[in-house]
């Protein structure tokens, strides 16, 4: 179990790295001056894993849509009691989430962290799911399907998504559907639990007013060592093209929202970082509100200042998106292809690119100033197979060429997709 | 961590947090106003224009790119209501010089633009530029029409209508969709300058160093406004209905919401927080554990406090077949309390809560900002850990009185379609 200690050459800040004996990653950032704790114990598991199998199993095993979001809320709760009452006990804001690739457990504390850190490292390794308690949670996780639902802004991305993708789970509700969540049962939830809550699909990353120390004694202490299985995940063969271009649906909502996205192709590791950040400069150049496209649409009324973009990338999945609020969502489609096609031929102007490069370094900086962010950045960066500080060098190593190239391979207006929803009568 | 709060003239206070883990330095121009109907809209739009340009950088273009090249620094406008008084604001935040790649003086550029927009706003001939007022304009009508986009806040903000209606309260902080149309250039220009005149004013300036040129600008510049400042009353205990009301709207949603809003007379304010904390606030709360976990009828039902209006609402999403049903389990765990049925380790539970929730304040440079504000709000600029001790003295006996003296006053209900 050695320490490393990686550092960030931009700003000198610094976090610890081990691969513990139980074969939990560890990311530990001593924060002096900082009150409060963060911690997130995560796994690499979330609503895109529905195939799945270990070294010496002999067939894929397929799952229900939204198991990882459903043993997520099953795990907060003992054989004894509820993991919440433990918590409060301890004072710490106990939570957890699932996403596409991850499901998380966390808590945030100013006091007894490390009593919190028994509790978080313990339940996370003692599942009890019985037939009462899992029936229980389904009236629960309905509801919760049923608030997601009336999102208009979730229901736009996945209707996204559900254009973009044919085959790949990332399309599916991370929380699935009442129907998909009728089929679980204790036993299904067991056999996710036994393939991807294995340490060695695990990390631990912890911030603020802690010493590395006192964290490690209580790993050494409450992680039970896990052989390493062989974890295999799969995924269906998914086409490069698109399914359907356009995906039109009313809810009551003020101003019709849209979400604008390339499919791009997939990578891994330092290449999915790079891209990411280069398409983060190429999109935020044509969000940007000094650009003359974001300036004529905005004068017309056709934008207002919810204009954005993002990349959203995982294993299998890549695409930039741009999403708002319009009245002529295909006016703002047709600009964007428009001014792709524009950035394509004439290139980037050298001084913008310096100034968006500028303002996303800036904004890194002004993320270190926070403990919640900085956990969640170190397990970020465990999921990406990257280390915490690559983003901040990846950015400042940032060239405009990389970015030309970025936009010339992936912005391919055959593989756009357009997701609106639109108001009801009565809103 | 170094605190100090100076008054430069008539009811404007600046505080300055020093503290040195810190990697930005942040600026917060706070202008307090009586919430009213007319107002409300021209309010909103004269503060959120002045972060759209200012007259040295006459356009949003101008300005972003200003703002983009000194580090993706922030100039943003904010509005919020706490009890009747509207709360208007301006806000800057940039990395400290020391990270500069390039060695610019970002601090001083970026403390220069926040001068501008709020003493030199793009305005000429007692109205702002047309295209700025236009579009901001456009900006507060979307926001305006998109509030029923989030259904629970939706809910949450008719219930508050309802709850207050007659008292400042009632209205939105941006007002209405008439309130806002009504607004022209001239007018939004006449009620900036009128915040500028009247409204008692907080800043507040969070940095790891200290910066005494931040002070004397703002000094300098409020010397030159002739100033005729009002005074306004935050805590405004809003009077019981005699009869409880219950409106309702008919929405094309999956998920009923139901909002319940109950007052009291009693100002005991600090057992009014214990009693929402082990009521509905939290994941062991009353409300969490009945109607979440025991009966399965909801994802979220949870209560929180308005300590400015002395009341608590609870609000649920449901489905329509159960809510007759998470309404009787909410009274009924209220009653709970007022019998008594309260344990020891539920109030040592929320003060644990509550006391690892005051100790992590200073954490970000916000919550520094928002901390000595609301001091000021409630009329006692005490530290968080004197804060807690007051919570740590309130007795069982003392939420159970705040639950006997609470009364339900009104119910919004968002129902789907049949």
């Amino acid at each position: 179990m050695e320490k490393k200690i990686l550092t960030s050459q931009q700003t000198g800040d610094k976090c610890i790295y081990l691969k513990h004996k139980s074969g939990l990653d560890i990311y530990i950032c001593e924060m002096e001056g900082f009150s409060s704790v963060e911690a997130l114990f995560g796994t690499k598991y979330g609503s895109v894993n529905t195939m799945f199998k270990m070294r010496d199993d002999k067939e894929y095993t397929v799952v229900p849509e939204g198991i990882a979001h459903f043993l997520e809320h099953k795990l907060f709760e003992n054989e004894d009691c509820d993991v919440f009452e433990l918590y409060a006990k301890t004072g710490a804001n106990g939570n957890a989430y699932t996403s596409f690739d991850r499901t998380c457990y966390l808590f945030s504390c100013s006091k007894n962290y490390q009593e919190s850190l028994k509790i978080l490292l313990d339940f996370v390794q003692k599942p009890y799911f019985t037939k009462e308690n899992v029936d229980k949670e389904q009236g629960i996780i309905g509801q919760e399907i049923q608030m997601t639902n009336d999102n208009p802004n979730w229901r736009v991305f996945f209707n996204m998504l559900r254009c973009m993708y044919h085959n790949h789970p990332v399309k599916i509700d991370i929380a699935g559907t009442i129907e998909s969540i009728a089929q679980i049962d204790a036993d299904l939830l067991y056999k996710c639990y036994n393939t991807f809550y294995n340490l060695n699909n695990m990390v631990l990353s912890i911030a603020g007013n802690i010493k590395a120390d006192e964290v490690l004694a209580i790993c050494d202490e409450y992680l039970k060592p896990c052989e390493d299985k062989g974890l295999e995940t799969v995924f269906p063969d998914e086409p490069d093209s698109i399914v359907q271009s356009e995906i039109y649906e009313t809810q009551p909502v003020g101003t019709p929202i849209f979400h604008i996205g390339y499919k791009c192709t997939p990578c891994d590791r330092q290449e999915r970082l790079t891209k990411n950040i280069a398409l983060s400069i190429a999109s935020a150049l044509i969000t940007d509100a000094s650009s003359n496209m974001y300036q004529e649409l905005l004068k017309e009324g056709v934008i207002n200042s919810s204009f954005g973009s993002e990349v959203f990338c995982g294993d299998g999945y890549f695409s930039v998106i741009f999403s708002g609020e319009s009245v002529d969502t295909k006016k703002v489609r047709d600009s964007i292809i428009a001014e792709i096609k524009r950035l394509s031929a004439e290139g980037i102007a050298e001084k913008d690119f310096q100034r968006i490069k500028k303002s996303m370094y800036g904004a890194l900086i002004r993320q270190l100033n926070n403990v919640e962010v900085v956990a969640s950045m170190m397990l970020g960066a465990y999921m990406a197979e990257v280390s915490p500080y690559d983003i901040i060098d990846t950015v400042s190593g940032m060239t405009s060429d990389t970015v030309m190239k970025y936009i010339n391979s992936d912005l391919n207006e055959n593989k756009l997709v357009m997701s609106v929803i639109e108001g009801t009568d009565n809103d | 961590m170094k605190y100090n709060r100076t008054e430069l003239s008539g009811n404007i206070g600046f505080t300055s947090v020093i503290d040195e883990k810190f990697k930005t330095a942040n600026i917060t121009v706070r202008f307090m106003t009586k919430l009213s109907k007319e107002n409300a809209s021209a309010n909103v739009i004269g503060t959120d224009v002045l972060t759209y340009s200012t007259r040295n950088l006459p356009t949003l273009s101008k300005l972003n790119e200003e703002l983009s090249a000194l580090y993706g620094a922030s100039l943003a406008s904010f509005s919020v209501k706490k009890g009747d008084v509207q709360i208007l604001g301006v806000t800057s935040s940039c990395i400290l010089n020391r990270y500069a790649i390039d060695g610019e003086d970002v601090e001083g550029k970026v403390l220069s633009i926040l001068m501008d927009s709020i003493f030199n706003p793009n305005a000429d001939d007692g109205k702002f530029d047309e295209e700025s007022f236009n579009i901001t304009k456009r900006e507060l009508l979307d926001r305006i029409d998109a509030e029923i986009n989030n259904k629970r806040g939706y809910a949450l903000s008719r219930a508050s209508e309802i709850a207050f209606r007659g008292e400042p309260a009632e209205f939105t902080v941006y007002g209405n969709r008439e309130t806002a149309e009504a607004v022209t250039s001239e007018s939004a220009y006449s009620a900036y300058i009128n915040i500028l005149r009247t409204a008692p004013i907080e800043i507040t300036y969070v940095a790891p160093e200290e910066n005494p040129s931040v002070m004397e600008m703002f000094r300098k510049n409020f010397a030159e406004i002739e100033r005729v400042p009002e005074t306004v009353d935050f805590i405004s205990a809003s009077p019981v209905k005699p009869e409880v009301i219950t409106e309702s709207e008919e929405f094309d949603v999956r998920q009923c919401k139901m909002v319940m809003t109950f007052k009291t007379h009693s100002d005991n304010k600090y057992a009014l927080k214990m009693l929402d904390t082990i009521w509905g606030e939290t994941p062991v709360s009353k409300l969490f554990i009945n109607v979440r976990e025991k009966l399965s009828l909801c994802y979220y039902c949870a209560t929180r406090t308005n300590s400015y209006k002395y009341s608590i609402s609870v609000d649920v999403g449901v489905e329509r077949a159960n809510i007759e049903k998470a309404k009787a389990e909410i009274l009924h765990q209220l009653d709970e309390i007022r019998n008594g049925n309260i344990t020891d380790e539920e109030i040592s539970n929320a003060r644990l809560s509550m006391d690892n929730a005051f100790s992590s304040i200073g954490d970000t440079p916000a919550s520094y900002s928002s901390w000595y504000f609301d001091c000021l709000c409630n009329g006692e600029i005490i530290t968080p850990q004197e804060k807690f001790q007051k919570y740590a003295e309130v007795t069982k006996e003392d939420i159970i009185d705040s639950a006997k003296a609470l009364r339900l006053d009104s119910v919004y209900i968002m129902y789907d379609k049949e």
